[in-house]
Parts: structure tokens; sequence; C-alpha cells
């Protein structure tokens, strides 16, 4: 086995150990290896080198006998990390071994990295004999991996200025929704204070109960955009707070004691592009059960439904008043008109049967493929 | 309506959405005692009649100042603030003293409704459902002190 010295000594004391032979075939393995080693003797002052193969001295750039008898700190250069050297201090103090990067210098002074094995050598005894160190040159690897790392860095800083970028716009775009929203929410109102107004001053009663029930129209829009861009998601427009709200606005104006309606509406995320027509179809429907199948203080019944059906919408007024055929003529018709106009532009079909008495009006509308399933 | 009547201060910059709350106040019963349309105006107003309710908008003539005027009108006894506003999100966690916040567009039902509430607790009234389409302030939700202008 190596012996407390050096290979050369471990040669010189063969022959008492009785294994020369095999000491020098060790010894010439070590110098014949392509892996830089290296071997200091604690036992002597400054830990000296006692030992350095031909493959440590073709990495270092030294001759065999420039670094005997010194210690291995001359590998150290400007850029040595100090922190590498105080683990590899530490280890030798503790008599541990280390594995360790650092950054060394040859003798034309160029630096290169050594990637280390330090092994702590201790004889039968148990005392601390040899340290046994193996070098590796690992600069390419090393300057491979500080480039990978620079690279992710900018790719790091470029991603996180285009995320910035994104932000801002996002933010602006957000800023811009909102500032028009509220000026849609504010000229609804502008509107139906202005029709208010005209109502209220208006002499002749079908001239006002006409202009009260655009307003009532312009309700209905209103309600539409004070609940749009409630949801996370805003190209949804949830069907059933709508006619909840409706529903109020629709019992205040009417008896509770004549006229009964119940609204029974699912949770539908509709498109936001169907709400403003698909909310004036509900309001023209219901409105004109509750206008019209009820003349003469007749009192009944008003249900609104509205479900999913797959791919549709299925909405359905009904009521138990007087039917279409009992009913006197509107030559006007305009309620009647607009929800054949809504049903059209929402591709939908419309069914009114006339139940003698009470009238169901039926309507399927396509939902499209961006609409899904309420809250 | 229930209670006798309010008077109320409106603040508002639009004059036909004025012009109607006003009508629909007298309508409704109450008293509208004055329009401003100027943060300046609607705090030198409040001094000056000490109105019962005070509805103010966000977005007034000088700006985004609906806020600052409501922060003063509540702290004045007596004076109870109803937002009413096209930007709630613009209305701070606290209402700035304000005891609701009525979003615009609204219908003429929730004004009315929001109003005879407002009467109700005003007067001791039986404590009654808060008005629909009326957002009622944490104060007055009942999960913080009492509001002072809202004698349960």
């Amino acid at each position: 086995m190596i012996g407390l010295d050096a290979p050369r000594q471990a040669e010189a004391s063969a022959a008492q150990a009785g294994d020369a032979a095999h000491g020098a075939r060790f010894a010439d393995a070590f110098r014949a290896s392509e892996t830089p080693m290296v071997m200091t003797d604690p036992g002597r002052a400054d830990n000296p080198i006692v030992f350095a193969n031909p493959a440590f001295c073709r990495v270092t750039g030294y001759e065999e006998h420039e670094v005997m008898g010194r210690n291995c700190r001359f590998l150290q250069g400007p850029d040595t990390d100090p922190a590498a050297v105080a683990r590899v201090r530490q280890a030798v103090a503790q008599g541990e071994p280390v594995q360790v990067d650092i950054l060394n210098y040859r003798k034309d002074g160029r630096p290169f990295w050594n990637a280390m094995t330090l092994t702590p050598v201790r004889d039968e005894r148990g005392t601390l004999s040899t340290y046994f160190a193996l070098l590796s040159d690992v600069t390419g690897t090393r300057q491979a991996e500080l480039a990978l790392m620079r690279e992710k860095e900018v790719l790091a800083r470029d991603i996180e200025a285009r995320n910035r970028a994104l932000q801002a716009a996002l933010d602006q775009q957000t800023a811009l929704l909102h500032e028009v929203d509220h000026r849609v929410k504010n000229n609804l109102q502008v509107i139906s204070s202005l029709v208010l107004l005209k109502a209220r001053r208006a002499q002749d009663a079908a001239c006002r109960e006409v202009l009260r029930s655009m307003a009532d129209r312009i309700g209905a829009l209103a309600t539409v955009h004070r609940l749009l861009y409630t949801l996370d998601d805003v190209s949804r427009f949830e069907l059933r707070d709508f006619a909840a709200d409706f529903a109020i606005e629709l019992e205040a104006g009417i008896d509770p004691e004549r006229i009964a309606l119940t609204v029974d509406v699912e949770a539908v995320a509709v498109p936001a592009s169907m709400a403003a027509p698909l909310a004036l179809l509900m309001h023209e429907l219901a409105t004109n059960a509750v206008r019209h199948a009820f003349p003469d203080g007749r009192r009944g019944r008003v249900a609104l439904t509205a479900r999913r059906e797959g791919e549709h919408l299925v909405l359905e007024v009904w009521d138990d008043g007087i039917g279409l055929s009992d009913a006197p003529a509107n030559p006007e018709a305009f309620g009647r008109d607009l929800v054949g106009m809504l049903v059209r532009q929402l591709r939908g079909s419309l069914v009114v049967e006339d139940l003698g008495p009470g009238t169901r009006a039926h309507v399927v509308l396509p939902l499209g493929p961006d609409s899904g399933p309420g809250r | 309506m229930s209670g006798p009547a309010l008077r109320v201060l409106i603040v508002e910059d639009e004059a036909f959405i004025a012009l109607e709350l006003e009508c629909l106040i007298e309508e409704a019963g109450h008293v509208a005692v004055g329009v401003a349309t100027r943060s300046q105006e609607a705090v030198a107003l409040a001094r000056d009649l000490s109105p019962d309710v005070a509805l103010v908008d966000v977005h007034l003539a000088d700006g985004p100042t609906g806020i600052g005027v409501a922060q003063d009108l509540s702290a004045r006894p007596g004076t109870t603030v109803l937002f009413t506003t096209a930007n709630a999100k613009r209305v701070p966690p606290d209402f700035a003293g304000a005891a609701g916040i009525i979003a615009k567009p609204y219908s003429e039902r929730v004004i009315r409704a929001a109003l005879a509430y407002v009467a109700w607790r005003r007067h001791g009234g039986a404590s009654t459902e808060p008005p629909d389409g009326v957002v009622l302030s944490p104060a007055i939700r009942g999960d913080a002190a009492p509001d002072p202008d809202l004698p349960d």
C-alpha cells in the first residue's frame, strides 16, 4: 500500500514491507494516470507536496521539481473564491474529505476550473498520514454552465420585461373598459331620465303610456348593462341575475292581488352579445302578458321560465288570461313585432299557442359554442 | 309613502338626471331641497340646507370628487348619504361614510324604495328588509358600529 510519505519512500521501504513489487506497481499506475494527482504530508510543516504525477504537471504547467515541497496554495490566484479556499482549509483542519470547484492558475497565469477531490489517508493506527488530491480541469464545462446561466438570466429579464409590458397593456385596457362601461351606464341613465321627464309632462294619457313603456324597455337594457362585466368572464352574461332583477321591476308595476307572477330561470351564462336582445325579448313577452292578457280587472297568473337544453335556451312565457282570439285588435302591435324581430336577430324560433283561455309563447334560441352553464 | 317627508339634496352633474330625480323625489312625497353639480357647491348647500338625505354621484363637474363630498356630508349629524353612481368600483370599502350605493342605471322604483327605507330607519320604524338595488355599507349591514345617522 501507499505508505506514510510518498511513493518514492514507499519504494524505498518496499523491501522491509515485503511487498515492493506491489507498491511499485501502484506508484507506476499513479504516474501513468491521465488524472492529475497530488499528495501532501500533513505531518510536515505547511503540509507540503510530496508527490505529483505527470498529468498534474501537464495541467498546471509546472515541472515536478517546482512543486515538490510547496503548499498547494500557489495554485490560487486573484479570482479564486475565498469561500472555496475556506472550505478546503476547514476540511483539512477537521481531517475530512472535501469536493470543491475552485479557480486555480497555471504557471503561465491562465486560470482553470479545478473540480478537486481531497481525501485524507490514515495509516493502520488511524493516524492521518497523507492528503491525496484528484484534480479535474472542468474549465469547459464551467464556462458552458456560466454561459447557460447568463443566457437564462437574460431570458428571465426579457420575460419579466415582456410581462411588465403585457400587464401595463392589460391595465390600460381594463381602465378603458371601465371608462366605457361607466359612460354607457351614465348615458342610459340620461336617456331614461329624458324619456321619463317627457312622460311626466305629456298631457295626453296615451302619449304618456307610450313614453312609459319606452322607458321600461330602456330600463331592461339598463339592467343588462348594470349586470355586464360583473362575472369574472366579461364575455358572458348571467341570465338568472337579469331575471331576478327584471322580476322585481315587473312585480312593482302590477297588483299582486290580481296577477300572480312566477319566474323560474336557470343559471345560464349566455354570450354577452346575446344579452341585450335576450333581455328585451324577455321584457316584451312578459310585459305583453301582464298588460294585455287580463283586461277589465281580470285575475290570473303569469309564468316566465328559461332553461338550457343542450345547445339551446328555451324561454317560455305562459299566462291564463283571455287568449289571443279574444284579445281586442291591436293595430300597432309594436310589442309583437318587436318580439318577432328579436327572435330573428337571435336566430331562434317562436311558437305562440292560444290555449283559449291563456297563451303560451315558446322560444328556442341557439346559445352558440361559447356559452356555458351558469354559476 | 311611509313616515314624514325627507329633505333631499341632489349632488349630480348631469342636468337631466338631476331634474328627473327632483320630479321623482317630489312624486314620492319628499322634498328636493337643492341640486349641486360641483363638490364645493354640495358642501355649501348641505351646510345651508341641512338635508336629511344626499344622493351623491361619484363623478361631478369638478372630477371624481363625490367621494370627498360623501365624507364631508356624512360627517354632518342628521344627514344620510347614498351614492348614485355608474362607477361603484370607485367607492372605498368603508363607503366614505355613505349608507349605501345605488348603481346607475337605476330604476325609479329603486330610488323610491331607498328613500322609504331611510325614512323608516330615521323615524324608528320596525326593521325592514333592505331595499333591493341598494348596496348597504358595512356599517349599516350591522357587522360594524351602528351608523349615528340611522338610529335603529
